[in-house]
């Protein structure tokens, strides 16, 4: 375990992530998209996950060794918090998972048009919702995916399964924005990120 | 040229030069009109040789350069389909003959700002580039999969993310920046480009050495410079900075180097970098490092296209020979961004 400026990285059993965090979300069938990387975990203000394969691995353990902590290194997975939602995923996690499934997960779809306001950090509605892909519940994430199939963002669902999209109105909330795409270009606040502190 | 006094016979080269450089009249009259410190017109005429060129020289640091884009091939695995959809929102863009899946803006909307908020960059389809210049370094550089890269200072991260893309997001790229919010935007590009391979730390390029000694198959060193050859991007830098300035660049750019040779394995390669065609900051470092150290050479830069060579003599005092083997982009003659490159082999 290494610690520089109240931030402290340390590899951690990658298995017990995937079975207990990812495969609960996402389905047993993602484990197989991870072999092979191993998992660090950097706890500051919060608690940031990242999959390494070897030589990236190695790095970061001569970094650790020699007191340091790097900024953010491989992939960058998302962040793990006590409540729920207790893992927030990244843009990047959720590309590479739906590519290595080849198919999308706990995702909607969202038409260009509700795209946009998403991208201002707006919610995502009914009206610009083309596709549901279960499992959904409500109050965890849910990927936001635009119909090119590239990943715009994470949301929290405010619905159980896909079919309780048929209850709510064109103009009721379907997903809660976390984050987008747009974020950075924003000026990112840091509002939103204590939002989802640890 | 033989019986110029000689980089090594002085003790201070660039104390030397420095106490050399006073502007004549012409020279300040020039400066006036174009808006220069009459010093840097005065470096101009030294190194180009006729007021013609200088002449040619400024004028093209009146012109804008042309935004460009590199597309992503760690998302996108056609590029046609971003040539695409940058022509339905209005660009029209141009392949950039010398620099694989690289286009040029050169038409529609073209700004930079707009350039960089459409849902194509934001999903990391593409990297946007103010110029072309800054393409030269990786291509130069021209690391491969599963090979162990550092990036010495690299934030906001074109070049660094050029690379992964080349290493194609094999084997590692340890990304250093000094800066706490250049770091911010290097991550921000890390992760919208899909990068996997990187490795972030923030830390003053010069301690890297102390970590990783004698480790990377390869380094880049795109120095903290004045940006002398950005005058068309940015014409502040027309009277930014004073030869006390480029001094203090200098020694630092002089420690950056020697830290990205010792960071590099023997055999391996550093390419240092500029964006200034102030040789102060350029053959001037080469040949302070180069002269200091037994076991490190300069090698022939193979770039994607022609460039210029090295300055040689700079106020009546000669270069070492190696110098001529760096590259130079001038504005005037290549019609980019002036920029400067050399690349240097540790040896045993
Ligand atoms: C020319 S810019 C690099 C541009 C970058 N290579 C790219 O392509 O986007 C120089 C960088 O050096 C960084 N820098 C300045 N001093 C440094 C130091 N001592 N160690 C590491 N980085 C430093 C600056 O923060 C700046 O980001």
């Amino acid at each position: 375990m290494r610690m520089c400026a109240g931030i402290r990285c340390s590899f951690e059993d990658t298995a017990q992530f995937m079975e207990g965090v990812v495969a609960r979300l996402f389905g047993e069938d993602t484990v197989k998209v991870f072999e092979g990387f191993s998992l660090l975990v950097c706890r500051g203000e919060f608690a940031e996950a990242y999959l390494l394969r070897g030589e990236v691995a190695d790095l970061v353990k001569g970094l650790l060794g020699s007191g340091r902590v790097p900024y953010a290194a491989g992939l960058y997975v998302g962040r793990l918090r006590k409540s729920r939602p207790t893992f927030v995923p990244s843009v990047d996690f959720l590309s590479f998972l739906y590519s290595g499934l080849g198919g999308f997960r706990r995702a909607l779809v969202v038409g260009e048009r509700g795209l946009k306001p998403f991208l201002y950090g707006k919610d995502v509605l009914k009206a610009s919702v083309l596709e549901c892909f279960e499992p959904l519940s409500k109050g965890e994430v849910v990927g936001i995916v635009g119909e090119d199939g590239f990943v715009y963002g994470v949301g929290l669902s405010v619905i159980d399964s896909c079919r309780g999209i048929e209850g709510l109105r064109n103009v009721d909330v379907v997903a809660e924005n976390v984050f987008d795409v747009g974020w950075y270009l924003r000026g990112g606040t840091e509002a939103r990120e204590r939002k989802f502190k640890v | 040229m033989g019986d110029l006094p000689r980089f090594s016979d002085v003790s201070d080269p660039l104390e030397w030069v420095v106490s050399r450089v006073r502007p004549g009249r012409r020279s300040k009259a020039v400066a006036s009109r174009w808006g220069y410190r009459p010093y840097m017109v005065e470096r101009y005429l030294n190194i180009l040789g006729s007021w013609a060129e200088v002449g040619r020289l400024l004028q093209s640091f009146e012109l804008s350069v042309s935004p460009s884009v590199r597309c992503n091939t760690l998302k996108v695995r056609d590029c046609g389909l971003l040539v695409e959809r940058l022509e339905r929102l209005g660009f029209e863009v141009k392949p950039i003959e010398w620099a694989e899946h690289c286009f040029e803006v050169v038409g529609g909307v073209n700004t930079v700002s707009t350039l960089g908020a459409t849902h194509e960059f934001l999903i990391g389809m593409y990297y946007l580039y103010r110029g072309r210049a800054s393409l030269l370094p990786p291509l130069t550089l021209s690391p491969v999969a599963g090979e162990r890269v550092c990036d010495l200072a690299a934030a906001p991260g074109g070049k660094a993310t050029h690379m992964a893309q080349l290493m194609r997001n094999e084997g590692v790229l340890l990304a250093c920046d000094v800066s706490r919010s250049r770091m911010r935007a290097l991550r921000s590009n890390v992760e919208r480009l899909g990068i996997r391979n990187a490795v972030l730390l923030r830390i003053d390029g010069r301690i890297v050495p102390d970590i990783f000694p004698s480790h990377f198959d390869r380094v880049l060193l795109d120095a903290p410079c004045s940006g002398e050859g950005l005058i068309m991007l940015d014409p502040s830098r027309k009277v930014k900075t004073s030869m006390r300035d480029l001094v203090r660049m200098h020694e630092l750019q002089v420690e950056l180097l020697n830290a990205a040779l010792d960071s590099v394995r023997p055999g391996g390669l550093v390419l240092y970098s500029t964006c200034s065609i102030a040789p102060e900051e350029d053959e001037f470092v080469i040949a302070e490092v180069v002269e200091r150290r037994e076991d490190v050479r300069v090698e022939r830069v193979d770039a994607p296209l022609r460039l210029s060579e090295g300055v040689e003599e700079y106020f009546g005092l000669e270069l070492p020979d190696y110098v001529r083997l760096c590259v130079r982009v001038w504005p005037h003659i290549h019609g980019m961004e002036g920029f400067f490159m050399c690349l240097l082999r540790r040896v045993d």
